[in-house]
């Protein structure tokens, strides 16, 4: 594979902003959580999206890829089926443990990034490809601890997760913007250590510093500083798409295009 | 990798895995190693988050409650970890049943049955 | 008669003329459209509406500062309507209209109206014969006016709408409402509504029997007659939240 077809730049679909996401100007492909759709009744909003020939790419939050437990395949062919419906090129989730011992979490929690949970992920991963249409693309969390013991960078983490199962990177700016803020991680070092080459896409989203700790609320608007990671990422690689999520406080159509628009600026002054 | 040692793996990582969600959802002991000022920080935002989403979904039952919701809810969360498989429909019905059970919401209002709506 | 106080150029607001066009349930559309116009509310395709983030409010009537201030929450766009039609805020509005004169309490017309009438008239002639039936014919006219009814725009209501055209969309929902239509365009379309969106408005009301241009004492149209009340905010079903749990973002800090 020569690597995924140019996706432009995109925004997260959510009901409450469908007729804005379907108005604004520059919107090249949208990204649906996955969990939210349901087979047969796809929204109208996405319906008319895709023929518009929008692309729209399924993304889940439920897999819990990094759990120690085996992969729940209700979820992975529930992901699956959404690819087909929406004719997606690709599905993703996150390098993280939603789920343990009987508990969920109801978040995207940091995997411990040692050999022994690495073998775990890449068995879960190699599982939920082998039940997938599609290509898997797996992002990077924002994490608000860390783990003690870790036996490898999380460049080098993902690094050897690509090696093993061939996956997809969905890269993450305001994660590792958050991760940097947070527990120190130097986003350069792990631009440096991922294989590049095998960046699906790109996410950018907001969120609001609370005294010594950044959080990634997707509330918020995009801060410049998560912006010059991006333009550092685009320094190196030319991203195939890069996709804006928000989930909440949803601004005005003017201000969430402005935000486009700030992100396609870095976009475009890496292409010459 | 051998099936061995790769159940292996999942064990001691589900071990690890448990311990620092029961830490963070469960009120148990602080796993070895973490920044304990941290774990405190993630129990906080997963309770907010959670907390959000069970008011979202259970907009009366916030509105009943007033300023008690977010104290009421945080005493519930602790004592009703979400399970595995839960959804948040449920978390949101059950918050609900537990403020009734404990006199903190009036009695769910008598549904009022309609002939000329089906069920 | 004292002439019309709303000299032109001092054009009524928007929402005073959807109030005069068609009562408070019109009035309401045309503060929600203002909402929408400035970029303040939107709506999703299933028909619920939401305020935009913002710091300020940007709101410039007392009932559009009802409407935004109860969508903290997402609220359906026809509960929007019926709400602020209904409120505090709205009825204010009508005692100010009626305060200069615009409007005024109708009365219904009365079938046999012209009975007292034809008395009154009788009695009068009457009373070139015997003066005393005088006091009779005046009490028989009164009636007979009384029972003439009233229409709920007064004169210079009706001089204050005289000019008043669809030169924008706002002022468009005003004198037509979302489910009119404006040429062969609904005037829904000019906001970017799907219809399965204004179609939960109302039908637009049968002109009243009395003629009245607005049912100013009634609801009008929005206004609707269930009885349903605000109960169906936010049904929710499709919130982001629905499915196994964790959405990505939202890791959100101590803040609730």
């Amino acid at each position: 594979m020569a690597g995924i077809k140019d996706l432009g730049v995109g925004i997260g679909w959510r009901s409450e902003i469908d007729l804005t996401v379907e108005r604004l100007p520059g919107v090249d492909f949208v990204e649906v959580v996955a969990e939210n759709l349901h087979i047969g009744h796809l929204p109208e909003s996405v319906t008319l999206l895709l023929e518009r020939g929008v692309p729209v790419l399924p993304h889940a939050v439920s897999l819990s890829l990094g759990s120690a437990d085996q992969v729940d395949l209700h979820r992975v062919e529930h992901l699956g089926a959404v690819a087909e419906a929406v004719g997606a090129p690709m599905v993703s989730d996150h390098v993280c443990f939603v789920r343990a011992g009987g508990l969920d979490s109801g978040h995207l929690m940091p995997v411990p990034r040692t050999r022994d949970a690495l073998d775990v992920l890449v068995a879960n991963v190699k599982l939920a490809q082998r039940n997938l249409p599609v290509p898997l693309a797996l992002e990077n969390v924002a994490a608000l601890l860390e783990w003690p013991d870790g036996e490898l960078s999380e460049g080098q983490f993902l690094a050897e997760l690509v090696e093993r199962t061939d996956c997809w990177l969905l890269v993450d700016v305001a994660n590792l913007y958050a991760n940097a803020r947070n527990i120190g991680t130097d986003p350069e070092r792990f631009l440096d250590e991922i294989p590049l080459e095998r960046l699906a896409y790109v996410h950018v989203a907001g969120g609001e510093q609370n005294g010594d700790i950044y959080h990634d609320t997707h509330a918020h608007a995009v801060l410049p500083e998560v912006l010059e990671v991006l333009d550092e990422l685009c320094s190196r690689v030319a991203p195939p798409g890069v996709l804006l999520e928000r989930d909440d406080n949803y601004p005005s159509d003017t201000e969430i295009a402005g935000e486009l628009a700030a992100i396609r600026a870095v976009v475009n002054k890496h292409r010459g | 990798m051998d099936e061995n040692s790769l159940s292996s793996a999942r064990e001691r990582l589900a071990a690890r895995q448990t311990e620092l969600l029961n830490a963070l959802l469960a009120n148990g002991p602080a796993p070895a190693g973490f920044d304990e000022q941290r774990l405190g920080v993630e129990r906080l935002a997963l309770l907010s988050k959670r907390r959000g989403i069970v008011r979202m979904l259970g907009p009366a039952v916030a509105d009943e409650l007033g300023d008690r919701f977010r104290p009421l809810f945080d005493a519930y969360a602790a004592e009703h970890p979400r399970r595995a498989g839960s959804r948040a429909r449920e978390d949101a019905a059950s918050f609900a049943e537990w403020c009734r059970v404990s006199g903190e919401l009036s009695e769910k209002r008598k549904p009022r049955w309609k002939f000329w709506q089906s069920n | 008669m004292a002439a019309p106080t709303t000299a032109r150029g001092t054009r009524l607001p928007p929402e005073q003329i959807g109030y005069l066009v068609a009562g408070p349930g019109r009035a309401a559309e045309t503060a929600l459209a203002r909402l929408l116009d400035a970029d303040l509310v939107r709506v999703s395709r299933d028909g619920l509406v939401s305020a935009v983030h913002q710091t300020e409010l940007g709101v410039s009537t007392a009932v559009e500062t009802f409407i935004l201030v109860n969508l903290r929450r997402a609220v359906r766009f026809d509960a929007v309507v019926r709400n602020a039609a209904k409120s505090a805020e709205m009825r204010t509005l009508h005692q100010q209209l009626r305060a200069r004169r615009l409007t005024r309490d109708p009365r219904p017309r009365l079938a046999a109206w012209w009975v007292f009438l034809a008395f009154g008239v009788l009695l009068s002639l009457l009373a070139f014969l015997e003066p005393w039936t005088l006091f009779g014919a005046v009490a028989f006219l009164g009636v007979a006016y009384w029972t003439f009814g009233a229409k709920p725009l007064t004169r210079a209501g009706r001089a204050a709408l005289k000019d008043v055209t669809a030169s924008d969309r706002v002022l468009t929902v005003a004198l037509e409402g979302f489910r009119g239509r404006i040429g062969n365009q609904s005037v829904g379309e000019l906001f970017g509504l799907p219809q399965s969106v204004v179609k939960m408005l109302p039908r637009k009301k049968r002109k009243a029997r009395n003629g009245g241009a607005a049912s100013a004492a009634g609801c009008g149209s929005g206004c609707g007659s269930s009885s349903c009340g605000s109960s169906s905010s936010c049904s929710s079903g499709s919130s982001s939240c629905s499915g196994g749990g964790s959405s990505c973002g939202g890791g959100g800090g101590g803040g609730d």
